[in-house]
């Protein structure tokens, strides 16, 4: 087992919305990522993955607010941490985040060097523009970026472009974690590709040392992380290698999720094509009990009275169910 | 529809816009029922300050009642600070008193102090004529108000001799309710002795005409040029956008110079000095309303009634204008508001509406300059026009941000 | 660059056709309407202009520059020719100064008044809405209203109010002119001090009622471009607020300066009358004397110099536009 790169230990956090009413967005969320791993989190759209992917950075922006819970990085609690001081020395050296919809997320007036000279002074104030420029210029080329684009604005580069680039600038500091949220969502394939290889190779050479990919199209996880795990809700409701999880969940939701899945091979032609009926629950009054229930298939009395904690079955294998896996499985066989 | 009204009733920039602009517009038309009086009625002398006026005849012969007020130490009170201010000034400089011997707050000590020592003749270096001047009337103020000399009414007598009976007793008063003969000037007059206030609701009334109809032929042509110059696209739109684009960068303020005085001052009425700043000011709304049909022309309810064969009119009629209308209904209240600021500033060039038929914001401003107004002091005579102008600028701008805050909902804040 | 250069070249070319339209304009207007020059100048000897030989001299003069017997296309190219010399005829009231002379003297006073008075105002709102937007407090719920309440006073109300208070009440300014009535023009520290002291009433009567629409403006730009999804990222990287916010606000001043140039023409036309208010040398009061002695060269003279003016500011800022923002080079590239 490899140094752990984060560890989080039951974050809560919740929205304030503007008739001052709370939204529990995040509840319990624990995880666990390895040295040189990359976790994928799947789930529908409203389930919290993006709400986490900001929660985790450790600073709160209005109308986010923190609970309770721990977040460690490399062995640093930065929950316990002051704001001031996360801002200043975690946010982007040693935890990074490449926004959704990244194109937007550039300055269209600004030059990229500045940019990125803006980013490296924040953390080394005393960096010189030169040597930030060879950093640059070193870390675009690494990375398969043309330098001409540092001397370029973001509005005169494509959407592709645009995306590689915030990728770029957001590792430049080289963070020990990444969250990338949904970072080729937005692109035409061949983008696609060149975003999905970039971020491997960004792992691959070291230059980030853990991942967490947010998407909520799930064939690319297979191709790209080593663990997943599935939201719902706000909640993990199963977490596992890619393997375990694409072929054989064990969560109702997830086993949805898998089934809903269209891809284009053949064993999967003859298997039946799922959707989920439902909607997510309203998260400003969360159900006491399990919070999938009003969906799912097989639902009992007791999933809506008690609290559903996290079952364990095998090592890294998590799923969150009142029925133990024996239950499940017979109820799958059913099926 | 009525859910609109509602948020736009809800919106607070909106409501006190509104209230401001019914107060005034209210104001206009119900003072002229209860004061039925002339606006142009040139009643009083040249700026007459606001107050009440009684006939001094009519003081003199109402019955005197007794009251006991010592009028003296009165009179004493009256005196400004202002003016104890200049006293002591003059005193330490000129007089030859100590400052520590000056206490303001004591204006009979204060007066004695000043009648022993003031001197029109003494060496006042340093001061302007003017300013010697100004002491001289100051010394003619204080005497007036203090002095114990008796004042006489004399009537003449059979044999065509005056005679008096006593003098008048310091004590005596009358009731003003007992003077038939007044006059209530609450801002006072203008420079032809006109009751401000009265003329002033009048102007409002005016100015506000001139900017509706201002206001409706700029949106007029500023639509008719947006829905075709947005709508038909193509050629009409690159010449009417030409056209708009030369006349939002020539300003509409010399044009508005040219035509005027090139109409002639017989010529220029009310409704022609409105129709000159509606036909130069249509540019602004021309553009708003075309972006606006640009968005929309492609929009599917209004492809949908052009594979229904509809007739262009009607398009423009049903499936655009009504949601332009929101942006029609901005611009014609922006259009009032600068109808009146534009009305007023060729009225202060002198060439606003002949003067002697109607009375508008700007003319009274302009007569108020010309007569020098504020060089001699008289508020009243411009304050409450500006306050006016202003006032009615204000809200105006105020209902028009609340309804842009309703119909654009990001901008509210 | 090449594209920059298209760029810049459609805007001169469209700049031009404009001053050609404004001077047709210029010519037409006045000899279009009813109460042409001719006749105007024989009002003038009706109403008793005390030296008929000199109405006589101004009617020559009139005819032999303007050429007012000829068909009207003769007497544009005339007009339009007079132009090119800088000849702009001669005046009607200050007979035999030439309106070229007129104008030259108080183009520079408006001029040095309204140039720095605009870009004062400009700058100032812009800083009270982005303060406004970025700190909020005070300045958000009163300093800002206070402000825009102020802006919709006309120039010359405010004009006359602060020659009310500051020049009659309190006599801490001079009430007019543009230097001490007894001094004569000259570069020596006496005058130029007056010339400052004489400076301040007209031109803070400008800048107080700028402030106002600049700052209501630029505050709903930076409230917009506070919420942008660049600003987010900008501090996940780690940087600082104080950078940040120097982005935001550059970014919305940018349309405040197209705003500008649309204003220009407004602001101008509000303060010229502000400078009659105070009787200061420059176009306005000249403009004034112009319009009441009916002095139509002089006129149209005021009237096509301000036009150019306004023109020339205009394309100053579209010009320094193109060079500020980015994306207008990036359009010029596709």
């Amino acid at each position: 087992m490899g140094k752990i790169m984060l560890e989080v230990n039951n974050l809560n956090t919740k929205y304030v919305t503007r008739q001052k009413e709370d939204v529990y967005a995040v509840n319990n969320v624990s995880l666990q990522i390895e040295e040189g791993k990359s976790v994928g989190i799947a789930g529908e759209s409203g389930c919290g993955k993006s709400t986490l992917a900001l929660s985790l950075m450790g600073y709160y922006f209005a109308p986010l607010h923190y609970i309770s819970g721990d977040i460690i990085i490399d062995g640093r609690n930065i929950s316990s941490m002051k704001p001031d001081d996360v801002r200043k020395h975690i946010l982007g050296n040693e935890i990074a985040y490449i926004p959704q919809a990244a194109m937007n997320a550039l300055n269209p007036t600004q030059k990229i060097i500045s940019l990125i000279q803006d980013v490296i002074r924040a953390h080394n104030p005393k960096a010189t523009k030169k040597d930030i420029y060879d950093i640059a210029k070193e870390r675009f080329e690494l990375l398969g970026l043309p330098s001409e684009v540092l001397q370029k604005h973001a509005v005169e580069l494509s959407g592709g472009m645009k995306q590689r680039t915030v990728i770029a600038i957001s590792t430049i500091l080289s963070p020990k974690v990444l969250i990338a949220d949904e970072p080729s969502s937005a692109l035409d394939v061949t983008s696609q590709k060149m975003v999905i290889k970039m971020l491997r190779n960004l792992m691959e050479e070291g230059l980030i040392k853990s991942m967490i990919f947010i998407t909520h199209e799930l064939p690319l996880l297979y191709n790209v992380t080593n663990d997943i795990m599935v939201m719902y809700a706000g909640q993990i409701v199963e977490r596992g290698t890619a393997k375990e999880m694409i072929f054989d969940p064990m969560h109702p939701y997830s086993k949805g999720l898998m089934g809903s899945i269209i891809v284009p091979e053949a064993s999967i032609k003859n298997s039946k094509l799922t959707v989920i009926p439902g909607t997510p629950p309203n998260l400003k009054h969360p159900p006491k009990g399990c919070r999938y229930a009003e969906r799912c298939k097989y639902v009992r009395p007791e999933c809506r009275m008690q609290k559903v904690s996290e079952r364990e079955f095998s090592k890294g294998r998590m799923y969150r169910c009142v029925y133990s896996i024996e239950e499940l499985k017979e109820a799958y066989a059913d099926e | 529809m009525k859910n609109m009204i509602k948020q736009v009733f809800h919106s607070p920039k909106f409501v006190i816009g509104f209230v401001i602009f019914m107060f005034m517009l209210l104001t206009i038309i119900f003072y002229p029922l209860f004061v039925t009086a002339d606006p142009l009625d040139m009643i009083g002398g040249l700026f007459n300050k606001p107050g009440t006026y009684l006939s001094v005849k009519d003081v003199v012969q109402a019955d005197e009642y007794d009251l006991k007020i010592n009028t003296v130490s009165a009179n004493l009170n009256f005196i400004s600070n202002e003016d104890r201010q200049n006293m002591a000034d003059w005193l330490t400089r000129f007089g030859n008193v100590k400052k520590s011997e000056i206490n303001i707050s004591d204006v009979a000590a204060l007066v004695k102090l000043w009648n022993k020592n003031y001197n029109s003749n003494a060496d006042q270096t340093g001061l302007l004529a003017a300013e010697k001047q100004q002491y001289i009337r100051l010394n003619d103020k204080i005497n007036k108000l203090t002095s114990s000399a008796d004042v006489y009414i004399a009537t003449k007598n059979n044999e065509g001799e005056l005679e008096s009976n006593s003098p008048l007793d310091s004590q005596a008063f009358v009731n003003t309710k007992d003077i038939l003969n007044k006059k209530t000037f609450i801002l006072g007059t203008d420079n032809f002795g006109r009751d401000v206030l009265t003329e002033l609701v009048a102007a409002m009334g005016t100015s506000l005409k001139i900017g509706l109809v201002a206001g409706t032929t700029a949106t007029l042509i500023g639509l008719i040029l947006g829905l075709l110059s947005g709508y038909v696209g193509g050629t009409l739109d690159d010449f009417i956008m030409f056209i708009t684009n030369i006349f939002t960068v020539i300003p509409s303020f010399i044009l508005l110079v040219l035509i005027s005085f090139s109409v002639g001052e017989s010529a220029r009425g009310v409704m022609l000095t409105a129709s000159i700043i509606g036909i130069t000011s249509w540019p602004w709304t021309t553009r708003s309303v075309r972006s606006q049909v640009i968005s929309l022309r492609n929009r599917d309810h209004v492809n949908l009634s052009k594979l229904s064969g509809h007739s262009l009119p009607r398009i423009i009629l049903t499936d655009i204008l009504p949601y332009v209308a929101s942006y029609v209904v901005m611009a014609f209240i922006l259009q009032i508001s600068s109808g009146i600021l534009s009305e007023a500033q060729l009225s202060m060039l002198g060439l606003g509406p002949a003067t002697t038929k109607v009375s508008t914001l700007g003319l009274m401003m302009n007569w108020a300059m010309a007569y020098k107004a504020p060089l001699s002091g008289a508020w009243w005579a411009f304050l409450p026009v500006i306050l006016a102008i202003t006032l009615i600028s204000f809200s105006l701008n105020l209902m028009n941000t609340g309804l842009d805050q309703v119909f654009n909902p990001q901008l509210r804040d | 660059m090449k594209g920059y250069k298209k760029y810049y070249f459609n805007k001169i070319i469209w700049y031009v056709l404009t001053l050609i339209v404004a001077v047709m304009l210029n010519f037409l207007l006045p000899r279009l309407m009813p109460g042409n020059p001719v006749s105007a100048i024989a009002e003038r000897a009706s109403n008793g202009m005390t030296d008929q030989t000199a109405v006589q001299k101004v009617y020559e003069e009139y005819v032999k520059t303007f050429g007012i017997d000829k068909p009207l296309y003769v007497q544009f190219f005339q007009f339009v020719i007079n132009l090119f010399k800088g000849d702009l005829g001669v005046s009607f009231t200050y007979y035999p100064r030439t309106v070229s002379d007129i104008l030259a003297k108080s183009v520079w006073w408006t001029v040095c008044l309204q140039l720095p008075a605009i870009l004062v105002g400009w700058f100032l709102g812009n800083l009270l809405g982005a303060v406004a937007a970025y700190i909020k407090g005070v300045w958000d719920k009163a300093i800002l209203p206070a402000f825009l309440f102020l802006s919709n006073m006309p120039a010359f109300g405010m004009a006359i109010l602060l020659l009310f208070f500051f020049g009659v009440y309190l006599k801490w300014f001079p009430t007019s002119l543009g230097y001490g009535y007894d001094l004569n023009p000259n570069m020596s520290l006496q005058f130029v001090g007056s010339v400052i002291y004489h400076y301040q009433l007209p031109f803070w009567s400008i800048v107080l009622i700028t402030i106002g629409g600049q700052a209501i403006g630029m505050r709903s730009m930076s409230i917009y471009e506070l919420n942008a999804d660049y600003v987010k990222y900008s501090r996940f990287l780690g940087i600082k607020d104080r950078k940040v916010v120097k982005y935001v606000f550059r970014n919305a001043m940018l349309p405040q300066i197209t705003g500008l140039a649309l204003s220009l023409g407004t602001m101008v036309g509000g303060a010229l009358v502000a400078e009659i208010i105070f009787s200061y040398p420059g176009l306005g009061t000249t403009l004034l004397a112009a319009i009441t002695g009916r002095d139509y060269p002089l006129i149209s003279g005021c009237t096509l110099i301000i036009t150019i003016m306004v023109l020339i500011a205009n394309l100053a800022v579209e010009i320094l536009y193109g060079f500020i923002d980015p994306r207008v080079k990036a359009a010029q590239q596709e």
